[in-house]
């Protein structure tokens, strides 16, 4: 039986034209032979009447300081999915062909129990098996499985699956049914080398390794989520990103072994942050910058803060947080005090940001009187955003530090601090530069003539 | 394949995604890392006249971090003298320190997971071990330390985090 999972976003379920457009590419697979699963996203994107968002503001309306609860919060927003599975099973009805929709857990989706962030386990495909064998075509919603705690419990609970959460279900769908390919269709034509808000003409990549498309999406790019590419990785399932609404042949996702040879393969950027750097040059001894290294991070770590794009070295430390965070690390740095304790009468004082908060100050005069106080000052630059490079067998060439940091020192761009991996090499620039950094970059490394 | 007659139990289920939290704790060694500290003029040429330096000499380098008055990086522990010949130049207060290893700590979307980051840095500073620096990925938390001390501290961590996890 070949088995074509079509998994459609937001924009391709948004209107009854695009739903047409996408039913008909679901009929088009069948006619040439193909047994279509069909996984949908909820219906529009963001501001959209049954976009997830929307539907999270029917709660922040009755009272936008009350927290909902996770496990309500996933029932709510899981509707999304139904929805939109619903009425593109009519959809397909009304064009003649059988179609029956399914809730992640009616497809056998089974999840971990973290609400909102939910992770695949396993998947009994048996439902869907029986569907096809009777002639139907499954439409599934995406983002959603439930979680069983154990046999015997009745029902179980939904949970969705976090970002990315349609994708994964098609994926792991793909991978379950044994499927011969898995496609994405999304409102543009592929992987490109760039945002094409930050670089119109970036081209369409014609073919990418899964740790390149693994990469890029985990760095900014949404045109596929990472999850997705892992699970259709592991399971080594042939994976497609196409344009619902153009002719154009979309992008490969193939196997590093089906693609010899070192490249870059994009420019990407991502995420609001603010970064803090930490000046421990106070510390009266190698044994208390230590200490206040541990409480750094261990009061991160209480807080559940995220961290990028660490840094540490004999005289400071640093690391970036994301924006919504910020106000958390705030509170509970800005003025923190940290006695050494035993015999010595000094304290460590840690102050964010270049000028003293009033608590800051109040804390050194009350603290004054005590003994010595010693000020942990940690530089702020708020409005900050990650640029990468990502490469194919490329980034352990000499030079490419070099040329990255080079382009940007040219064009007076200012990097914070820099990261690294196998595949990427990121900096962290000011979000007023990110975009043109990513210009720069993409011409710097000739992405422009990449296919 | 008649599936009509298949019960939920009779099918093979299937697992998928990895599993969330730290997978696994791994060692690499064979590195040098150089450390150049107070440089002179305005920094961010300064740093860059250091990256060409080593450029041309034809060294690759890795882990680049920026400090508040320098930089520091690895190369593998066979470029180390050819470094020290190539920032000589351009660097007067400079430091390679042999034989060190990069620790890494795999865990799935580390960067997303609240807290995790600095739950293990918190936990690898109180092992006492000296890090000489420290950096992430998407998927792994990656520490240059002492190649004589990564044995212990793969041990401690494989101890305090996968351990905690079971």
């Amino acid at each position: 039986m070949r088995i074509k999972v079509m998994k459609f976003g937001g924009t391709s379920v948004a209107t009854p034209e695009a739903r047409m457009q996408s039913a008909m590419r679901v009929i088009s697979a069948k006619d040439q032979g193909f047994r279509p699963v069909v996984v949908v996203s909820a219906i529009g994107r963001k501001g959209a009447p049954y976009a997830t968002d929307t539907l999270i503001n029917l709660l922040n309306e009755i009272d936008p300081n009350v927290d909902p609860d996770p496990r309500e919060l996933d029932l709510l927003v899981a509707c999304g999915e139904i929805l939109s599975a619903v009425v593109f099973t009519h959809t397909l009805k009304t064009l003649g062909h059988s179609a029956m929709a399914f809730r992640g857990g009616q497809a056998g989706i089974r999840t971990d129990g973290v609400y909102g962030n939910a992770r695949i386990v396993s998947i009994n495909p048996v439902a869907l098996l029986k569907s096809i064998g009777g002639g139907h075509i499954p439409v599934v919603c995406g983002f959603q499985g439930v979680f069983v705690d154990g046999p015997g419990m009745p029902g179980g609970e939904l949970t969705t699956l976090g970002r990315g959460g349609s994708d994964t279900t098609g994926a792991a769908l793909g991978a379950a049914l044994k499927a011969e390919a898995v496609e994405i269709f999304t409102d543009v034509d592929g992987v490109k080398t760039a945002d094409p808000d930050a670089v119109r003409n970036a081209p369409t990549l014609r073919t990418v390794t899964y740790d390149e498309v693994a990469e890029i999406a985990h760095l900014g790019a949404k045109v596929v989520h990472p999850r997705a590419a892992e699970i259709a990785m592991m399971y080594g399932i042939p994976l497609w990103v196409k344009n619902t609404f153009s002719d154009d042949e979309g992008t490969q996702i193939v196997p590093k072994s089906e693609f010899p040879g070192r490249r870059v393969t994009g420019v990407t950027h991502t995420g609001k942050l603010v970064y803090l750097q930490f000046d421990l040059s106070g510390a009266a001894s190698e044994q208390e910058r230590v200490m206040l290294e541990t409480r750094i991070y261990e009061t991160m770590a209480r807080y559940d803060v995220n961290l990028f794009m660490l840094d540490m070295s004999p005289s400071s430390t640093g690391f970036a947080v994301p924006r919504d965070q910020y106000p958390i690390v705030e509170n509970v740095l800005d003025g923190l005090v940290i006695p050494v304790g035993g015999n010595e009468r000094r304290v460590y004082l840690f102050q964010v940001g270049r000028n003293a908060s009033r608590e800051v100050e109040t804390q050194a005069a009350l603290l004054g009187s005590l003994g010595e106080v010693r000020r942990v000052p940690a530089e702020l630059t708020e409005g900050c955003t990650m640029v990468s490079l990502v490469g194919h067998e490329y980034m352990q060439q000499p030079g490419v530090f070099y040329n990255v940091m080079h382009a940007l020192a040219e064009a007076q761009i200012q990097v914070l601090q820099t990261s690294d991996s196998d595949y990427s090499l990121s900096v962290l620039v000011t979000e007023s530069e990110s975009l043109r950094a990513v210009r720069l970059l993409h011409e710097r490394f000739g992405l422009s003539e990449v296919r | 394949m008649n599936v009509a007659n298949l019960s939920p139990l009779q099918h093979q289920e299937t697992e998928f995604e990895k599993r969330r939290g730290i997978s696994r704790v791994e060692i690499r060694y064979g590195f040098a890392q150089v450390h150049i500290t107070n440089l002179e003029g305005e920094i961010q040429a300064a740093r860059l006249r250091v990256l060409k330096a080593v450029n041309e000499a034809g060294i690759s380098v890795d882990f680049l971090k920026l400090t508040p008055t320098g930089l520091s990086f690895l190369v593998t522990n066979n470029c180390a003298d050819g470094v020290a010949m190539a920032i000589q130049p351009v660097a007067t207060d400079s430091s390679i320190r042999p034989e060190r290893a990069i620790v890494l700590v795999h865990a799935v979307n580390i960067r997303d997971e609240e807290g995790l980051i600095g739950h293990i840095v918190r936990e690898v500073i109180e092992t006492g071990t000296t890090i000489d620096h420290i950096g992430d990925m998407h998927d792994r938390l990656l520490m240059i330390v002492s190649a004589k001390d990564a044995p212990r501290l793969e041990k401690l961590l494989t101890e305090k985090l996968l351990a905690g996890q079971e």
